[in-house]
C-alpha cells in the first residue's frame, strides 16, 4: 500500500528537479551580476540578501504583513470591480464601448495626480494603498474577461437560442465558462501588479510597509535591504502567480473548444458614428470628473476641474506657453514610450511562442518573467540605467520590461487555447511543431495578444512616466512630478488629460488593426 | 478624563523612561498629560525619522495634551505633497519650505509661514574628498547628480556666486548617493542631513558644502497654515507651535533621548540607529542659532525674511513679507 502510494511521488521527482535547477541557475546569474565592477552600490547578491533577511526577519515580516494585506484587499476589490464591469458591459451591450472607454481613462490616471487626492480623501491609514492596488489590477482583468466572454463557439449560442433562452442564459451557461481561462490569465497578471500598487501606494504617506522600507533603504544606500525587499516582493508574486495557475488548471479541465466563426462581413462603423461615440465617451468622462470632485468637495487648489484645464491650455493669455511646454514634454515621452511598447509586445509574444516550441525552458523563463514584473521599478531603474546608460536605451528597456509580462502571460494562455481536435489533425498529418504553431496556435493566440496589447498601452505610459520621474528627469513624467512639487496643479491635470488622450488615440489605432486581423482569424470576437 | 486614559498615559510615560523625567523637568503634571484634546493633524514633509523628533517629544511627553490638543503626525513621502492636506483643512499645519510655500501661494493657496524650524537651509553639495567641492566655483567642470526638480536651486546658487552654470554638467539622477559612489557623477545636490549621513554610515567619508554658507538664505522645515486657520483656530495653532518649541528644546538638550524615542515610536520604519544619531547631530546647527537662543525656537525677523525674499527673487519667485506671520510665535514665546 505504502509503496504503491509513494510511486507517483517518485515519478514526480524529475518534474520537481527542473524548477530546482532553474532556480539554482537564476541564483548563480544573480550572484554573478552582483559581482560586476561598480554593481556593489546598486545590487546585492543572494547571499547578502539572505543574511539581511535573517537578521531583520521581524521587521520584514511586519512590513510584509502590512503590504500583503493592502495588496490582497486591492487584488480582491480590483478584480471584483473588473468582473462587475465586464458583466455590466455585457448586460448593456449598447454601453459596452462607453464602459470600456471609461475603464481605460481611469486606468490612465497617474499616481502623481491620484496619490495626493486619495490621501486627502482617506486621511491616514491604508485607504490609498488599497485603492491604488485595486486600480493597478482591474483593467488587466477587465480586458481579457471581455475577450473571454466572447470566446465560445457559435453553435453553443445557437443551442441556447434553440431552447428559447436569451441573452442572460447565454451569459450564465456559455459565456461565463468560456471566460474562465481568460479570468485566470487576468488574475495571474494582477498578482504582481497588486503588490506593486500597494507598495507605490505607500509613497503617498504611510507609516509602515515594504514601500516605506524601500524608500528608506534606497536613500540610506542600504543595498542589501533594497534587494531583500525586492526579493520578498518577487517571491510573494511568484507564489501567488503559481497558486492561481494551479487553481486554474484544476478548475479548467475542459479542453478548449473549436471556435468556428464565419469571417465577419460587417463593415466597421462609419466615421460619423465613431466621432459620435468618442464625443459621448468624452462628455461622460468630463461629467464624471467634475461630478466626483464636486461630490467630494475637493479643493480647487489641487483638484482641478475640466474648466480649469481648459482655461490653462486654451483661454488664458499664457496658454500658448503652457501648451508648448506640455506638448514638448509629451513628444519626448512618446519618442521613448512607443519603441519601448513595441519592444515589450514583441518580447512578450516571442517568449510565449518560444516556450511553446521549447516547453522545457518554461521552468527557467517563468520565474524570470514574474520577477522582472514584480521587482519595483524604483529598485530596478538604477541598475538598468547602470547597465544601459541614461540615454534612451535605458528608458526603452525599462518600459519593455514593465509591459512584456502581461503580454507574455496572455499569449501563453492564448496559445493554449488552440483546440485539441485541430492539433490532432496536424499530428495525424505528421506536421511539425512549427506548422502547428503557424496554423493553429498563433491564430488561437491572436485575441489574447490584442487584448494584452490594449491593456499594455496605459501600462507603457505609466512605466515611461515613472522612469522619467525617478531616473531621467525628462518628458511628461518629470513635468508632472515637478508640477506637483511646485503646486502647479493646473499643469499636472493638463498633463493627465493629454496623456490620457494620447493613450486613447493609441487604443483607437490598435482597435482598427485588431478589427482587421480578428475579422479573419477570430470572427467570434466581433459579434 | 477616565482612569483608562490615565493608566495608558502612565504606562507610556513609564515605558519611555527618560521621557518621564523630561516631562517632570518641563513642569508638566501627569494629570495634564492624560488630557483628551481637540484632534488636529500636523502634516510632516517626509517619512517618520529623527527629522521630526521634536514633534515626537511633544507628543510622547504629553506637551500637546497639556495644550488641549490631540495631535496626529501624518507622515509624508515621495508622492505626498504637504500643501493639499493643509489647503483642504485635513491638516491644521504642514511642514513645508519657503520656496514650496511661495510656489503654492503663487498658485492661489492662502498660506502663511508661522514658524521656521530650519533657520539654515539644509541643501548642500556633497562630494568625495579626492575630488572635493569646497566652494561653488569648484563645481565648474564637474558632473553634478541631482533631481531635475531641483534645477532652480542650482541656478540660484550659481547666480548668487557668479558661477557659470553652463560649465557644470548636470546628470539627472534619483535622489541617492549611489551615482556618486559609482563614479557616474563628481558631486550631488542633496540635503546635508541625509545622503552624506547615509555615506558616513556606510563608511564613506564625504565633503559637504552647505549652500546656506554661500548666500542661499531660505527658510526650511517651515510651519505653514491657512489664513482661515490663523483667523479661526488661533488657540490651536499657538498650542501646536508651543509643543513644537518645547519638544525641540528638549531635543537639543538630550539628543540621545530624542533618537531613542524616535526608534521606539517607529519600530517598523526601518530606521538605522547610527544614521539617526548622526542626522540628529547634524540638524542642530541648522535649527538653532543666536537668533533662536535670543528669541526662542522657530523665530524669524524682518532681516531674515528680507534675505529669504532676495533668494526667492533669484529663484524667480516674487513674494512679499506678508507671506510670513509671526503673531503665533509671539504668543508662544510670550509665555
Amino acid at each position: 500500500m505504502s509503496t504503491a502510494e509513494s510511486l507517483p511521488a517518485l515519478r514526480r521527482l524529475p518534474a520537481l528537479g527542473a524548477p530546482f535547477a532553474a532556480g539554482l541557475v537564476l541564483i548563480l546569474l544573480w550572484e554573478g551580476l552582483a559581482r560586476l565592477p561598480g554593481a556593489e552600490v546598486l545590487l546585492a547578491g543572494p547571499w547578502d540578501v539572505a543574511l539581511w533577511l535573517r537578521e531583520n526577519a521581524g521587521l520584514m515580516g511586519r512590513a510584509l504583513a502590512v503590504t500583503g494585506a493592502e495588496a490582497a484587499a486591492g487584488f480582491v476589490l480590483g478584480n471584483l470591480a473588473a468582473v462587475a464591469l465586464a458583466l455590466l458591459a455585457f448586460a448593456l451591450p449598447r454601453a459596452e464601448r462607453l464602459i470600456a472607454a471609461l475603464a481605460l481613462l481611469v486606468f490612465c490616471l497617474p499616481l502623481v495626480a491620484t496619490g495626493p487626492i486619495l490621501r486627502v480623501l482617506y486621511g491616514p491609514g491604508p485607504g490609498p494603498q488599497i485603492t491604488l492596488a485595486a486600480l493597478a489590477v482591474y483593467y488587466t482583468t477587465f480586458v481579457p474577461l471581455l475577450v473571454g466572454l466572447r470566446a465560445a463557439p457559435a453553435t453553443w449560442f445557437d443551442m441556447v437560442a434553440s431552447y428559447g433562452r436569451g441573452h442572460v442564459a447565454a451569459l450564465i451557461h456559455v459565456r461565463l465558462f468560456a471566460a474562465l481561462p481568460y479570468l485566470v490569465a487576468g488574475l495571474q497578471i494582477a498578482a504582481p501588479a497588486a503588490f506593486l500598487g500597494a507598495m507605490v501606494g505607500e509613497f503617498t504617506g504611510a507609516e509602515r510597509g515594504m514601500g516605506v522600507l524601500t524608500i528608506r533603504a534606497l536613500r540610506a544606500l542600504d543595498v542589501e535591504a533594497t534587494w531583500a525587499l525586492a526579493t520578498v516582493a518577487a517571491l510573494v508574486s511568484i507564489a501567488v502567480y503559481a497558486a492561481i495557475g494551479r487553481a486554474g488548471r484544476r478548475l479548467l479541465n475542459a479542453p478548449p473548444p473549436v471556435l468556428l466563426a464565419p469571417p465577419s462581413a460587417a463593415r466597421g462603423p462609419s466615421p460619423g458614428r465613431l466621432l459620435l461615440r468618442a464625443g459621448l465617451a468624452g462628455a461622460v468622462a468630463l461629467a464624471l470628473w467634475w461630478g466626483a470632485m464636486e461630490a467630494f468637495d475637493l479643493n480647487r487648489f489641487f483638484a482641478k476641474r475640466p474648466g480649469d484645464v481648459w482655461a490653462f491650455l486654451v483661454t488664458r493669455p499664457e496658454a500658448g506657453a503652457h501648451r508648448a511646454e506640455l506638448f514638448g514634454a509629451l513628444g519626448e515621452t512618446l519618442a521613448l514610450a512607443v519603441p519601448g511598447y513595441l519592444a515589450g509586445l514583441a518580447l512578450g509574444a516571442a517568449l510565449a511562442v518560444g516556450l511553446t516550441l521549447a516547453p522545457r525552458a518554461a521552468s527557467l523563463a517563468m520565474p524570470v518573467a514574474v520577477t522582472l514584473r514584480a521587482v519595483p521599478i524604483v529598485t530596478t531603474a538604477p541598475l538598468i540605467v547602470l547597465l544601459m546608460g541614461r540615454g534612451p536605451a535605458g528608458t526603452i528597456a525599462l518600459v519593455a520590461v514593465m509591459i512584456f509580462f502581461p503580454v507574455f502571460v496572455a499569449c501563453l494562455h492564448g496559445l493554449a487555447r488552440a483546440p485539441g481536435q485541430v492539433l490532432d489533425v496536424f499530428d495525424s498529418y505528421a506536421a511539425g511543431p512549427v506548422q502547428r504553431l503557424l496554423h493553429a496556435q498563433l491564430p488561437a493566440m491572436l485575441p489574447a495578444f490584442f487584448a494584452s496589447a490594449r491593456m499594455s498601452l496605459p501600462a507603457a505610459m505609466l512605466a515611461v512616466t515613472v522612469v522619467e520621474w525617478l531616473a531621467t528627469g525628462r518628458g511628461v513624467g518629470a513635468l508632472m512630478a515637478l508640477s506637483a512639487s511646485l503646486s502647479d496643479y493646473a499643469m499636472l491635470w493638463s498633463a493627465v488629460v493629454v496623456v490620457a488622450l494620447a493613450t486613447v488615440a493609441g487604443h483607437a489605432l490598435l482597435g482598427a488593426a485588431e478589427g482587421r486581423v480578428l475579422a479573419r482569424y477570430a470572427g467570434e470576437q466581433l459579434r | 478624563m477616565t482612569d483608562r486614559h490615565l493608566s495608558l498615559s502612565r504606562r507610556r510615560v513609564l515605558a519611555l523612561g527618560g521621557a518621564a523625567t523630561g516631562a517632570a523637568a518641563l513642569g508638566l503634571p501627569a494629570r495634564l498629560a492624560a488630557h483628551d484634546g481637540t484632534p488636529v493633524t500636523l502634516q510632516l514633509s517626509w517619512l517618520h525619522s529623527v527629522q521630526f523628533a521634536g514633534s515626537y517629544i511633544a507628543k510622547a511627553r504629553g506637551i500637546w495634551h497639556g495644550e488641549g490638543l490631540d495631535v496626529s503626525l501624518a507622515p509624508g513621502g515621495p508622492n505626498a505633497p504637504v500643501e493639499p492636506p493643509v489647503v483642504s483643512g485635513r491638516a491644521l499645519v504642514g511642514v513645508s519650505a519657503a520656496d514650496y510655500t511661495a510656489a503654492a501661494v503663487a498658485q492661489g493657496a492662502p498660506f502663511r509661514i508661522i514658524g521656521v524650524a530650519m533657520q539654515k537651509n539644509p541643501f548642500a553639495i556633497a562630494s568625495l574628498p579626492a575630488n572635493p567641492v569646497n566652494a561653488p566655483a569648484d563645481m565648474m567642470g564637474k558632473r553634478i547628480g541631482m533631481a531635475l526638480a531641483n534645477m532652480p536651486v542650482l541656478e540660484a546658487l550659481c547666480t548668487l556666486n557668479d558661477v557659470d552654470i553652463d560649465r557644470i554638467e548636470i546628470v539627472p539622477t534619483q535622489y541617492s548617493a549611489a551615482p556618486l559612489l559609482a563614479g557616474e557623477v563628481d558631486c550631488l545636490l542633496c540635503w546635508a542631513t541625509d545622503l552624506p549621513v547615509a555615506m558616513a554610515v556606510q563608511g564613506v567619508e564625504s565633503v559637504t558644502m552647505l549652500m546656506a554658507d554661500h548666500g542661499y538664505a531660505l527658510h526650511s522645515q517651515t510651519y505653514i497654515a491657512t489664513d482661515e486657520s490663523l483667523r479661526e483656530r488661533r488657540a490651536q495653532l499657538v498650542g501646536l507651535l508651543r509643543g513644537e518649541a518645547m519638544g525641540w528644546e528638549a531635543y537639543r538638550a538630550d539628543l540621545d533621548a530624542a533618537v531613542d524615542l524616535t526608534l521606539e515610536m517607529f519600530p517598523d520604519a526601518g530606521l538605522d540607529p547610527e544614521a539617526q544619531r548622526l542626522q540628529a547631530e547634524r540638524q542642530v546647527p541648522l535649527m538653532f542659532s543666536e537668533l533662536t537662543d535670543a528669541h526662542g525656537f522657530g523665530w524669524f525677523t524682518e532681516e531674515t525674511v528680507a534675505r529669504n525674499i532676495e533668494t526667492l527673487a533669484v529663484l524667480g519667485r516674487d513674494v512679499s513679507a506678508d507671506l510670513w506671520d509671526r503673531s503665533i510665535l509671539e504668543e508662544v514665546h510670550a509665555g
